[in-house]
This record gives C-alpha cells, structure tokens and sequence, in this order.
C-alpha cells in the first residue's frame, strides 16, 4: 500500500523530467543515416544527417549558431536549414552559410574548415531544422555517433544501409542506463542497421573528469570487411587491418638525406658505450630540439614527416618526434619502434575498436637490456624511462616490421617516481614566522612544475607565481632568496629553495603561542560535491609529497601541546601526520599519497572521508607557553 | 637636346616613385647581436621592429599606392621565447598583393636557416580576422634569432595603426611613415619621443625612433592592451586634406542618418502590442527597458561577412542583425515607442583608448544607445546588459555622441550614478556543539553591474559554470563548506525596473574556519568575506591603475560566541585605510571595526572605489586599501573556554 502511494508520488515527477519542460534548449531529433555503396573495389559512402531543436525559453539564442566541420577527407553537401515559429507558422530559410577557418592553440595548421550559419528568427518556441550530407571520402573514417550530446535529445538515431557483400562491426559505449533498440533490416538491396534511444539527457563536463567519450553514450561503426567475386577483402577487420594501413602509411615516409639524421645521433652518443645512455642522449636531444608545432594536412596528419627535414626545421608534431627518435636510436644500434596510441582522452582498445578513433597520438617505443621505455618527446620535461602522463594506462601499437605489430600496455608509473619531498625549518619572531624551505621534486611533480612555470606564469614574478601555486601560509607569505635548480628534463630531481616571512602567522593571546606547521595545505581543495557530481574524477598521476617541518622553540618556551598522530589509510590515498619533540626542536612528519589515476562513483564518499580527515589535521596548531 | 631632358624629367619622376622596400633590405650575411646578462635571461627579446609605411602617388589612380614593410629580429632563449616566436601569421586584410614574405634563422653558431617558401601556408576567413598567410620559422634552436621581413601591399586606405609595444622588451623599434608630396598626420601615444623630418629616396618621411622600449605586462587594475606604445596616421589622395572635424561630421552623418529612421517601419508593428503588453503610461526608462528586453530575447547579433545584416528588412525578417545593424531595429522600435535617444560610438577601453582629436575608423569599436533624458545607456550587443549605466569595459573612455540633428559631441563616458554596484551582505555565524563546524548564514544584495553579471552566468552559463559561480555567491574563501540551503530572487535576466537587485539566500556549514589549538579554537572569521588577493609591488607598476568599476561592499558578520567561550584577539578586525583626493575626500576605502555585544561580535565592514581612475603615482596608497582586504582575511578569533 504504501508503496503505491510512492509510486504514485513518484511518477508524475518522473513524466515532468522526461519533457525536459526546465530545458532552454533541447534536441527534437538527432539521427544520421549512413550509406554505403561499393563498385569495383571502390566505396562510395554518404552520412545524410537530419536535426530538429526547441527553443523552450528565449535564454540561450546563442544555440542558434550551428557550425559543420569538413576536411580533405569529408565535404559538406546539401545543406538545407530553416527556422520554424509554430505560433504564426512560418518558415524562415536560412540564406547565408559562410565557410570559416580556425585558428587552434593546438594545431598550427589544419585543413579543417567548417560550413557557418546562424537559423534566423529563434525565440521561444522556435523549432530549427537543419540537414545536409555528408560524403566521407575514406572508408577508415566512418566516425561516431552519439546518442546523447550536451543537451537533452528526444529521439536519437543511426542508421547504416549497406550491401550484402559488406560486413559491418559496430561497438557501443556508456549505453548500460539507456535503452537503444536495434533493428536489422534485410532488402534486396542490403542489409540496414538501426539504433534508436529516446529521451536522452544532457551531458555537460565537470572539472577533472575523463574526456566526454566516457561518459557520452555513443556508437562506433566501421567497415569490417567485403566480399568481391568470392574473395574477401579486410578494410579494418581486426587491428592487423588497421596496422598494414597504417604501415602503408608509414611507408610513404621520406627518407632522403637520413645521413644528415645518422651524423646527429653520431654527434650525441659519440662518448657513450651503454645503451641506455645513448637512448637518454638521444631522446633528450629531440626533447631539447625540436619544438612542437603541429600541421594536419589530409595524410599528412598520419604520416611522419622525413627525419631529415624535421632536423633541418627544428620543428615537428608527435608524429614527426617519434619517427625521428626511430632513425636516430636504430642507427646507434638500438631497437625502437614507431608506435601508435591514443592518450587517456580516447578509452577505447585496439582489440575492441580496430579504427583510427583508437589513437590521437605517436610516440617511440625503445628496448633498451630488455627494458621496453616508451619515449614521448612531445613532453619536453619527462625525464628518460617515463612515459607521458597522459599514455598511461592506454595501449601502445608497436610497428615491429611490414607485417608485425606488437599491443603493450603503458604501465602506470609508481607514486615513488612522482615525489615532493618537503623540508622546513621554522623559527618565530614574535607572531611572523620565517621559514626555510627546500622543494625537491621528481617525476610527474617536476613535469607539472616546469610546464606550469614555463607556460603559465606569464608576467608573474617568481614570488607571485611560487605564492599562487604553491599557496603557503597565507596571502600575505613573503618570498625571498628564491632559487631554482634543474628544470630540465633530467632525471635528477628539481630544487626549489625560498625563505617565508609570514606575518600575523602565529597567534599570541596571554603567554601562549598558537602555531599552524601546516602551511601547505595540498588537496585541501579536492573534496567533491556529492550531491551534484555525475562523473568520475580523474587523476593525471600517482604521487606522494613527504614534509619534514622542524620549529625552533624560542627561548623562554616551553610547548604545550602538540596535537595526537592523525591518519586515514586507503590503498589507493592516504596520510600520516605526526609531532614529537627533542630538545628545543619539534618536528612534524607529513606524508600523503595518491595512488590511482581516478576515483569513480561509487568512491567519492571514501574519498570526501579521505580529504575531510585531511582538513582536520591541517587545522591542528601546536602551543607554546611562556615559561 | 630636348629628347634628353625629357629622358631625364622621366627618369626623375619614375626614381621618386621609386618605393622603399625595393632597396630595404637584410643584411647580407646576419651575425647574432651583442645583448647583455640580462636579455639573455629573459625569455625573448626584440633586437629590432622596423615598421614602414609608404604612401607613394599613383600616375595611374588620384588613390595613391599603398605599401607596409615589417621587419623584424628577435632573439629567442628559451621554450617560452621558442614557443613565442616560431609561428608567424601575416593578416592579409586588405592586402592587394605580397610583394615578398622572407624569414631566417641564425643559430647560436651562426648557422643561417632560411624559411623554404613552399611551406608559407594561406589560411581563409579566419573567424572574425579575414585571411592569414602563416609559417612556422625552421631551424630555431634556444639562442637563435629569429628574423622576419616582408612587405605588401595594400588597397588605399587613408588610414592606419601600428602597436610597437610588445609583451616582451623590445630594443631598437622605428617606425617610418613616407608620404613624399601627400599631405598627412602621425601621431603616437605614449611615448615622449618626437617624430623627426627624414627623406627616403628622396621623398618626405616622418621617423620615430625609439630605444629600449620595456614589455608590456599584464598587471591588475590595469587595460595593458590599450596601454601599449602605438602609432596612428592618416594619409590623404593629392592634392586633398582632411581636417579631423571633417572626419568626424562626415561619420556623424553616415551613421546617423541609418539610426535616425523619420518613419517607423511597418514591420515592427505587430512587436510593439507584445513589448508594451498593452501598457500605455510608461515612463521612457520603462519603454527603453521593453524595447531592450524584447530585441535581446528575439534577436541574434551575428558576426560574418553577410552584408544583408546591416539591411533593416531582412533584420526584422530573420531577428539576425551584426553588431551595427542591430542598431537600426533598436532604432526603430525606439522611435515607435517615442523614446528620445542618442547613438554613441566608442571602445572598450581594455583594447582602445578612444580619442576625439585624431580620427582612424578601427577606434570605432562600439556602440551604445544614450537616453539623455534618462542619463542611461543601452548596449544592444551586450546580452548581460540591459538599460543602466554603460557596460564596465566602455566607463571611462570617450565616446562620439551623434544627436537626432546629426550633430555631435564627446564626451567621457562616466556612471551617472554613483552607487551604481553595490554588495550589501548580512552573515550571521553560529558554531555547532561541540565546536567542530561553523554555520554561516548570508543575505546578499548586488546591485549595477554585479547584478548584471550574476544574472548573465546564472542564465546564460553551463551546469559546470552555474556550479562554480554558486561557489563563488556563498563565501568562496571557504573550501570544505557544505550547503543547506541556497536561494536566489529576482534573477530574471529580463528587467523593467532601474537596479532591482539581485538577491542571494545561503546557508552553508564548514569545519575547515575552525582551528583546533589545545581546549581552544582559533576561527578564520577573516574567511568569511571571500578569498581576497594580494596586490604585489615587485617590479615598478607599469599601467596606470583602472577599477573595472566604482563599486561598494557593506558586510555586518555577526559572530554568536558559543556558550562557556569568550572571545580573544579581536584587535585584527580593525583596519582602516583610505586613498583621498586632493580636497581630503575618501575615493577609496577598506574600514572594519567590531563591537561586542553581549555574546555577539558584530563586524562591520565597508569598502568602497568612487572612481574608475587612480593616480598611477599614488599606485602604493592604492594598493594598502586593496591590500586591506586581504590583511582582513587572516583575521581570526580566538575562542577560549571560560576559566
């Protein structure tokens, strides 16, 4: 009985969030129907695209905008778009549709261009239709679809119609809490595939989260295969398909003047026996010199530009990098591979997905006395023997030769690569406190810290940059004889050394002294909002931070009290905080980890226990007494 | 004998159109310049920024040829110096024709890359920037310099600006401005040093040279875009001159002649029963804030090259309209309703220091709508904004005002109203029982261009967005904290009424205020007001200081001291510093002072900036009153058991 009241309760309020009636702006109709066709070995494939959206207020007019993106390997047809006012039923065409580039902070130059327009007259109620065609020019680029976008969607839908000599694969991701129905429909004609999903909510990014693709619920379809006068033919059947085009691809790499290359990586390693040396001179050296600009200009997005030339130039993308520590360290006799992967943006496995969607990246992968060391040259501060932050995890595609490749996985790096160790001497002078301080970082920390410095600092001063970043004590925290030692890309760890003048620190009220040792308060910030958060948090890497804080107790003092040991331990974070003192030293010890590359749903109460445990031992001050 | 003098005549006129950067060149065989320690140690550094322009009479054209020259040397020594320089993006707005695009490298060694033509790309309709020619400089190693030199051509134009400043330090800069016979004004801002008379290939040219020219920086309270050191000029066909005067009739003319309808079209009658909504005795501040309302939710302002935005038939037809032709709807639905109003044309003054007395038509950014009657303005492409002051971007900067007579004047445009934004806050703070977490209890009213902001992100924003800004309403110095409660009133974007202000309920609890020390707790009251930043004096202030607008805070924190504790160290909670005018006026103050009251502290605080300008000498009386703030921060209570 009382349940029926709760359903009852219940259902309307379900039925009102299903309209989306507190929406601005929402999608009546997204669907995407892909045709394929084959003759003599040639395909001709068209996406016929068709949209429909709802203006529910007159909020957001901005949605009006609408922008189609083309590239030398897909063009833009057909485009018929119009507005709708059902209240004085009217159609309003749109007339003007502008072809526009972009200038990307990533890409330097890219053949992407998009087709611009605005539907004219939206308002509330105002219901814009948009189709065109799209021609996919390349049977490896058949894309993906999603069944939800940033908005809500009342009815998404692919479809792909195909002959019978065609094989299609198709995968679907984040599709567990929506229904898609699938229907298989066999004509004389072919074969047509349909996915159906209604009433999809909207999905709109959080800060530190995975990538949308972990979330969106979406699909993935790609030419398997094709049968022609009783043989078959691979497209991207498997990843071995995906591996010989991209070798075809890689075959096309020029190769002329790589003496010039050879003499180079000669130069470097001239005075170095061990292999291991040679392979860190060399990959520093591209580190060192070749900057990253990036062209993506049809294929020659996908294949590495000559070794040579990248030297001549001194610039080059990840794929450039990677070629280029390809020749270099197999000339100096050490076997290293071209090598293929997506970073952690794109989720998906080779194994799964055997289509140029799995990869965004290209780095080098090395054996050095049995050692695989993926080399990332596109991260000009990770040190040798680490992989890029953001390969970790992901599968690595090794050319191994025409016909072979190899998977690895990039294995996470320990949080004992990536350390901040803390040292900190403090003395009292009346209520400011002065501290010396010694930052010694290594792996990931270093990276993060030079990248930061390097590139986000801007006009700020050492003080003011070291007083934003790192945030120590209060706003007030003075800095001074600041020095920094090795910002490099070695693998000797960065040092950081600074004196604190901290004033209005301490608190003095009668003949007692309050002191807060805690002046870094690192993740003091990372608790989650429960109540609101949809999505996982992700971490770029696994790192431990290691204080040791010594306060001289002035003369005349005595302490008296030091707060009790406080810890929360977890396998995957954790810390320790404890005081002791001898002589006229007290000495705090700090250690805290973070050991897992993200924190899913169903540990974000673990987590907020983690950090709110934290606060609380930051908030712990010692006391001293007059004697 | 006369053939020859004829020879001769042609000779000399063809060699005074001979053009400059046909003999301009670079030097044959470059070597790296001598800098000192400290140019090595910064990131890049200009070691020369040649600039020139030449106007050169055409036999062909009364339009006399126009040609630019950019030459450039700089050194680069480190990532962020690569990262600076190695891109190259040449805009071809009004570009004829490139007469020639070169670019080198010399290493530290001296070896000397040269840019392989081939890989100059061209890049179309880029945004709102036209076409682009872009290269990446090959061969660039730390140390290297990099140089670049080219030269186009351009369509006439009688005018023209030039930024020499740069966000790195610059050297040797010149900018030299040929002109032979042409009549023609230069002027340059923010330099004291003088143009000088020169002659190139024997045509009269104007020259400014300038010497260790510092990097602009990005400091707060500051426009530093519009701060930089630039050239403007004016060049006119033979045989005319133009009078700054004349400019400005001529363009109060063209404008005001499309914004000044004498009949009201037609098609905008049946809008006007849904603006007014049957309303018949409105005040003109209502009928401006309806028309205002109506246009921003049913228009779209467009930017692209369709020229059919600026034409009122297909603006009314499609409710799409550029930046400018969205001017005409207001216009006419303006005049429908019988409301008296001005158009005014000026800059943000973060990108453009608007100036009445040399005219060149890239300073004509934007464009307000002024109801005199009313002292207020409308920003038409400005969805946050609606009928009030001037948007925070424009106060302070000159505007051209075009009456309904064409005429026209300048003016400063300054707030009329003087507590325009205001933050008005009561916070109440309760502690819980065993004194582990503090509840804060707030009230908030903005008003003027606080409130505008806020309901602009509450309305217009992502979840993500809306998230951080709720973040941002309940006490943003607080990290831990956990709403109970959060409401806000009058958020509607949409408002007839002058500066309703928008409301903010909140309750939220947090532990991290409250400080274990021993039996006591030290409580970060000083929190409470929001994270206040500090403003640094490092290095010598650079740009003068600017408020992005006259604003006023007025807090009352109510501490409610839990039983069995009395309160400590409440001396930190008075602050006072002021910044006053010459008549002993406060313009700016930080002031806080608390009483007791049985077991309540009552904080008081108020803070206000009159103006939008402050003497750039008095930088350091600026910053304590900024600075205040941030001292109020650390302001904590001690919380004692009673003995």
């Amino acid at each position: 009985m009382n349940k029926t009241i709760l359903l009852l309760l219940l259902s309307p309020f379900f039925i009102f969030a299903q309209d989306f009636s507190d929406e601005d702006f929402i999608y009546l109709k997204r669907h995407e129907h892909i045709q394929i066709k084959l003759n003599e070995h040639k395909f001709d494939i068209s996406n016929n695209i068709s949209e429909q959206a709802e203006y529910l207020t007159s909020n957001k007019l901005y949605f009006a905008n609408e922008s189609m993106s083309f590239d030398s390997f897909r063009t833009i047809e057909d485009i018929d778009a119009y507005t709708y006012i059902p209240s004085s039923d009217k159609k309003i065409k749109v007339d003007y549709i502008e072809t526009k580039r972009d200038f990307d902070n990533g890409v330097f130059y890219s053949d992407q261009e998009s087709k611009s327009f605005i539907f004219p007259a939206v308002t509330k109620g105002a219901i814009t239709n948009l189709s065109y065609k799209e021609i996919i020019k390349d049977p490896h680029f058949l894309g993906l679809f999603r069944f939800g976008t940033y908005v809500p969607t009342k009815s998404a839908q692919l479809s792909i119609e195909f002959p019978k000599n065609v094989t299609i694969g198709h995968i679907e991701f984040n599709t567990k809490n929506i229904d898609v129905n699938f229907k298989k429909e066999d004509s004389p004609n072919g074969y047509t595939y349909t996915w159906t999903a209604n009433n999809i909510q909207g999905f709109q990014g959080e800060d530190d989260t995975e990538s949308a693709l972990y979330y969106l619920p979406h699909i993935i379809v790609y030419i398997k295969n094709y049968t022609e006068e009783g043989k078959t033919y691979n497209v991207l059947n498997d990843v071995s398909d995906l591996y010989n085009w991209y070798n075809s691809l890689v075959e096309q790499i020029d190769d002329k003047d790589l003496k010039k290359v050879y003499d180079i990586a000669d130069n470097i390693t001239k005075n170095l026996s061990a292999k291991q040396e040679k392979a860190e001179a060399i990959f520093n050296w591209v580190q060192d010199n070749i900057t990253y600009v990036a062209f993506e200009d049809g294929l020659g997005g996908f294949i590495p530009r000559g070794a040579a030339s990248v030297c001549d130039k001194r610039y080059g993308d990840c794929k450039d990098m990677a070629n280029l520590l390809y020749e270099m360290l197999n000339h100096v006799g050490i076997e290293s591979y071209r090598t293929w992967i997506g970073t952690r943006d794109r989720q998906y496995s080779y194994h799964d997905v055997p289509t140029p969607m799995v990869d965004n990246h290209m780095i080098n992968t090395a054996i050095v006395e049995n050692d695989t060391i993926f080399l990332d040259a596109t991260d000009s501060y990770v040190p040798y023997g680490m992989p890029s932050g953001f390969t970790q995890t992901k599968e690595a595609l090794l050319g191994i030769d025409k016909d072979t490749y190899k998977i690895i996985k990039v294995p996470v790096q320990d949080a004992s690569k990536s350390i901040s160790k803390v040292t900190s001497e403090f003395t009292l002078d009346d209520t400011s406190v002065k501290v010396t301080e010694k930052r010694e970082m290594t792996g990931y920390e270093k990276v993060d810290f030079i990248s930061d410095y390097t590139f986000k600092k801007n006009d700020q001063t050492d003080e003011q940059f070291l007083n934003t970043n790192l945030a120590l004590g209060n706003n007030k925290t003075k800095y001074t004889n600041i020095t920094k030692a090795n910002f490099n890309n070695k693998q000797t760890p960065l040092v950081l050394q600074y004196d604190l003048n901290i004033e209005n620190y301490a608190k003095t009220i009668g003949n007692k002294t309050y002191i807060n040792l805690n002046i870094d308060r690192s993740l003091s910030k990372s608790g989650l909002d429960l109540e609101g958060r949809k999505y996982s948090k992700k971490i770029d890497y696994l790192f431990e931070k290691q204080f040791i804080s010594h306060l001289t107790i002035p003369e005349g003092y005595k302490v008296s009290y030091i707060p009790e040991e406080l810890s929360f331990e977890n396998p995957h974070y954790g810390y320790k905080i404890t005081y002791s003192v001898d002589g006229n030293i007290l000495t705090q010890h700090k250690d805290i980890y973070v050991k897992t590359l993200s924190i899913q749903n169903d540990e974000f109460e673990s987590w907020n226990s983690f950090i709110k445990s934290l606060i609380k031992a930051y908030k712990k001050s010692i006391i001293l007494e007059k004697l | 004998m006369i053939k020859r003098a004829l020879i001769v005549l042609l000779l000399a006129t063809s060699s005074s159109f001979a053009q400059q950067f046909r003999t301009y060149d670079w030097e044959k065989k470059p070597k790296l310049h001598k800098l000192t320690k400290e140019e090595t140690e910064e990131s890049s550094i200009g070691i020369l920024k040649k600039h020139i322009v030449e106007y050169s009479a055409n036999i062909m054209s009364p339009e006399p040829k126009r040609y630019e020259t950019e030459h450039t040397i700089t050194r680069v020594n480190d990532d962020k110096g690569i990262a600076r320089h190695n891109t190259v993006y040449i805009p071809m707005y009004e570009v004829k024709k490139v007469v020639d695009i070169k670019a080198r490298t010399i290493s530290p060694k001296g070896k000397v890359t040269v840019l392989n033509q081939e890989n100059i790309k061209e890049v179309k309709n880029v945004d709102e920037y036209g076409d682009f020619k872009i290269f990446a400089i090959e061969g660039v190693e730390k140390g290297s310099e990099i140089e670049v030199l080219y030269t186009v051509e351009k369509e006439f134009d009688m005018y023209g600006a030039e930024t020499i400043q740069s966000n790195y330090k610059i050297k040797n800069a010149e900018f030299t401005f040929i002109t032979g016979n042409l009549k023609s004004n230069v002027k340059a801002y923010r330099t004291d040093v003088k143009f000088e008379d020169i002659t190139v290939d024997g045509n009269n040219a104007k020259s400014l040279i300038l010497k260790d020219i510092p990097a602009m920086v990005e400091e707060e309270y500051a426009t530093p875009d519009a701060n930089k050191t630039a050239v403007v000029y004016q060049c006119f066909p033979n045989g005319q001159d133009i009078s700054q005067e004349m400019f400005w009739t001529n363009v109060s003319y063209n404008v005001g002649t499309k914004f000044f309808p004498s009949e009201v079209s037609p098609k905008v009658s049946n809008d006007l029963p849904i603006i007014t909504e049957g309303k018949t005795d409105m005040s003109t501040f209502e009928k401006a804030s309806r028309v205002d309302n109506f246009i921003k939710s049913n228009f779209n302002i467009v930017k692209n090259n369709n020229e059919e935005l600026s034409n009122l038939d297909y603006i009314l037809e499609n409710r799409s309209a550029s930046s400018f032709g969205i001017l005409k709807a207001y216009a006419h639905y303006l005049k429908a309703l019988d409301v008296e109003y001005e158009v005014v044309i000026t800059a943000s003054r973060f990108e453009y220091k608007f100036d009445p007395t040399f005219f060149i038509p890239s300073m004509l950014r934007e464009f307000l709508i002024y109801l005199p009657t009313e002292k207020k303005y409308i920003a038409p492409d400005r969805i946050e904004y609606r009928v009030g002051e001037a948007p925070a971007n424009i106060l302070g900067n000159y505007g051209l005002y075009i009456k309904r007579d064409l005429g026209h004047y300048f003016q400063k445009i300054e707030q009329n109203d003087p507590n325009y934004s205001q933050v008005k806050r009561t916070t109440d703070i309760t502690f819980n029982d065993d004194i582990e977490s503090a509840i804060i209890e707030m009230h908030q009213e903005y008003t003027g261009h606080w409130s505008a902001t806020n309901r602009a992100i509450l309305n217009l924003s992502s979840e993500q967005g809306i998230k951080e800004f709720k973040e941002y309403l309940t006490s943003s110095g607080v990290e831990d904290k956990q709403e109970i409660s959060f409401s806000t009133e009058n958020n509607d974007i949409n408002q007839t009424k002058y500066n309703v202000p928008f409301i903010v309920n909140s309750k939220v609890s947090s532990e991290s205020l409250i400080e274990d020390a021993g039996d006591s707790y030290i409580f970060q009251v000083g929190l409470i007001i929001g994270t206040q930043s500090e403003l640094y004096q490092e290095t010598e202030r650079v740009n003068p200081i600017e408020m992005s607008y006259p604003n006023q805070y007025d807090y009352t924190i109510t501490v409610h001291i839990p039983e069995g504790y009395t309160a400590e160290g409440l001396s930190s909670l008075n602050l006072n510093k002021s910044y006053k005018n010459d008549k002993g006026e406060k313009l700016a103050k930080f002031e806080s002072s608390y009483k007791l009251e049985g077991n309540k502290i009552i904080i008081t605080i108020q803070e206000f900036y009159k103006t939008v300008e402050y003497d750039l000498d008095r930088y350091e009386e600026f910053r304590e009153v900024i600075n205040a703030a941030s001292d109020f921060n650390k302001a904590a209570i001690l919380l004692k058991p009673v003995e």
